[in-house]
């Protein structure tokens, strides 16, 4: 079948939308609790760097900012449109919006085809609207768009941390929440999409501007179903990042959610997963494993091979690490005899010189130096278990060979480590079993 | 083949078996000694032809699902019982009205491991390989893995291994492993057909037997898109 080669927005088009020069958000409000007001407020205190226009009727200022009546009130050219005003009004408005110069617009309303066939009519007509007018539309019914990295926070909540891993994502809230994760972690994102309804951009168009992007080196999508599957594939093909995928909808209940919720078609999950295995993309089955596979793919290079070392002050910890080891298809190999013998020479008497290594409860961070001096030439991975307060712990780690961070039951010590190795740029895992299988994702 | 495949779409049908062995020997593909016959007599001198035991399997435009129809007996070892069963069959099919084209008479296959290949149309990504386990791996276990079509040799070799019941072809309890190379050809090939064959809608290899060495198509069924696809 010659299908026509699939069309992407143009990185043009889609830098109006995360990199504009100037922003119009029609629909700000004066009204603490609207987020009419509160996407303003996040534009402004983000430290966006170009000029933002409130547009309301109503208000003559809001924030100290002079407020206009329209579009057409404003005395410059606007690259981008964030738009919170009814669905009805909405075509008209990006029609005016064009004749200002934009080139983008970001649809934060809700009442379009998610909820019936009026609501399919009225986004019909917005994209018809928009695709005539040359405005690249992400939305309607999204939660907007954050890029730390220009700054622009047109979204909530407001998150400016700057990271590598692009989170796209149907759910609003579910990519919120992965945001909010990596910034609680000091890790960040490079930048936040909610496409919402999908109405034109979709995830391909992401997916082929993101691999393009400077500021992102993995891929993190939560995903109902594909849009279109011919461009969905051609943009992976082409994506030589990481791509990490959440595919909800996966029991015929949560596949009929999922046809409500966005309209998405949830599809057969069996051929989801031959996909995902086809294309090389990391299949994610839960919202842990989507911020935790992003995190390591993000942060981690890939291993010289499967010979896991993994060493433990928890003598549990290192149990449950070698089990999830074990069927992750990683090689828990003994110690050879030359590295056992110098080990158990500078080591106290009580540690396990095995695989796992148990250091025990009374470990600190110079025991840790020494196995990994002496694992270095012999293991491909070594996974580190601090599995108690153990400061310095941030200081003895480095990334050859490959270094697996698991830091658990270390309480206050535990958190100002965990960001001091984030600050490193090394990823810290808060279970043995987390930590291993995101590992596992950089075995293939 | 395109032929074939054009005139069962004029009449409105799918693939008769014969027409779908003839499609798969096209590609290279293993399937048993068969004749289409149309009498009793026929089907004795096709059996002695091919050698016991055979099966007779009916050939109707109307009949799918043939085994459930009472459309297929098994290790027939002699004339008079492949007499006899083309007489049952082809009653049989009469009687619930369908139109019959023969029985064709196919040599039995040796036992082995039973798998199943399928191709299925997804509504959003197109033709898509499946391949699993005969038996209850396929329906109760639902074992199965899928590639979209093309498939590439890696994605063959892929789609055999993650299946959870792959031990069973590597062999266990003193069995030696199945051909897995001749298996990975199979898929090839049956993608390859689907890619050429743009009418194909579904295909259903099933049983399969897989042997150490080679493999045998014991049943297969072609159903086609009614329209010429315009995408």
């Amino acid at each position: 079948m010659p299908a026509p080669s699939p069309s992407f927005k143009s990185k043009e088009a889609l830098q109006a939308l995360f990199r504009p020069q100037s922003v119009a958000v029609i629909g700000a409000s004066t009204a603490p609790e609207k987020l009419g007001y509160q996407i303003f407020k996040n534009i402004l205190d983000a430290g966006f760097p170009g000029t933002v226009y409130p547009i309301n009727p109503k208000a003559t200022e809001i924030l100290g900012r002079q407020c206009y009546p329209g579009i057409d009130a404003i005395p410059d050219q606007v690259e981008l449109a964030v738009i919170i005003i009814p669905a009805p009004l909405v075509a008209d408005t990006i029609r005016q919006c064009a004749k200002r110069g934009t080139k983008g617009a970001i649809v934060i309303s809700g009442g379009f085809s998610e909820t019936g066939p009026e609501g399919e009519t009225l986004q019909g007509q917005m994209l018809q609207a928009a695709q005539a007018a040359k405005v690249a539309v992400i939305g309607p019914n999204c939660q907007g768009v954050n890029n730390p990295h220009h700054p622009l926070c047109a979204s909530w909540p407001l998150l400016t941390r700057r990271g590598g891993v692009a989170v796209i994502s149907q759910s609003g809230t579910v990519g919120a929440a992965l945001m909010d994760w990596a910034a609680q972690e000091e890790l960040g994102v490079s930048t936040f999409v909610s496409l919402g309804n999908r109405a034109d951009v979709d995830e391909a168009d992401l997916i082929h501007y993101f691999a393009q992007d400077p500021h992102t080196n993995t891929i993190a999508i939560y995903m109902e179903g594909v849009k279109a599957a011919p461009k969905f594939l051609e943009a992976v093909r082409q994506c030589q990042k990481p791509l990490v995928i959440l595919k909800a909808g996966w029991t015929p209940k949560g596949r009929k959610a999922a046809e409500s919720h966005t309209r998405s078609l949830a599809g057969r999950d069996e051929v989801y997963e031959g996909v995902f295995r086809q294309f090389g993309i990391h299949r994610a089955r839960d919202l842990e494993e989507l911020y935790d596979f992003s995190k390591a793919l993000s942060h981690l290079s890939p291993p010289k091979g499967r010979r896991l070392l993994i060493v433990t002050s928890s003598g549990g910890s290192g149990i449950l690490a070698t089990d999830m080891a074990e069927v992750t298809g990683l090689d828990v190999a003994p110690l050879p005899d030359e590295m056992s013998q110098g080990l158990r020479a500078v080591l106290p008497k009580h540690c396990i010189v095995a695989n796992p290594l148990d250091l025990t409860g009374d470990a600190n961070a110079e025991m840790y130096r020494r196995v990994v001096e002496a694992a270095a030439a012999h293991f491909d991975i070594i996974a580190l278990i601090f599995g108690d307060p153990i400061p310095g712990a941030s200081e003895v780690v480095g990334t050859d060979p490959l270094q697996l961070v698991i830091y658990l039951g270390g309480a206050e010590v535990e958190r100002q480590e965990r960001l001091f190795f984030h600050r490193k740029g090394i990823p810290v895992f808060p279970t043995p079993e987390r930590g291993i299988r995101a590992l596992g994702q950089l075995l293939r | 083949m395109a032929i074939a495949i054009g005139k069962a779409i004029q009449e409105g049908r799918n693939l008769l078996e014969p027409e779908a062995y003839a499609l798969l020997a096209h590609y290279g593909l293993p399937i048993p000694p068969h004749q289409m016959v149309s009498s009793a007599e026929e089907a004795e001198a096709a059996a002695a032809n091919i050698g016991y035991p055979v099966a007779a399997k009916i050939v109707s435009p109307d009949i799918l699902h043939k085994t459930e129809a009472g459309g297929v007996q098994l290790n027939l070892n002699d004339g008079g019982a492949v007499k006899a069963a083309f007489q049952q069959i082809t009653d049989r099919a009469r009687q619930g009205k369908a139109t019959v084209r023969g029985v064709l008479i196919s040599r039995m296959a040796p036992p082995g491991t039973e798998v199943i290949v399928g191709v299925i149309q997804d509504a959003q990504f197109g033709p898509v390989v499946m391949f699993g386990l005969g038996g209850v791996f396929v329906e109760v276990y639902r074992d199965v893995s899928f590639r979209l079509v093309p498939l590439a040799k890696r994605d063959a070799a892929a789609m055999i291994q993650e299946i959870k019941a792959f031990p069973m072809l590597q062999g266990v309890r003193g069995k030696r492993s199945a051909d897995l190379d001749a298996l990975i050809d199979l898929l090839l090939n049956v993608s390859k057909i689907v890619e050429e064959n743009l009418e194909i809608a579904e295909m259903d290899l099933n049983p399969i037997i897989v042997y150490e060495k080679g493999l045998s198509i014991v049943d297969v069924r072609v159903l086609l898109h009614q329209k010429t696809p315009t995408a």
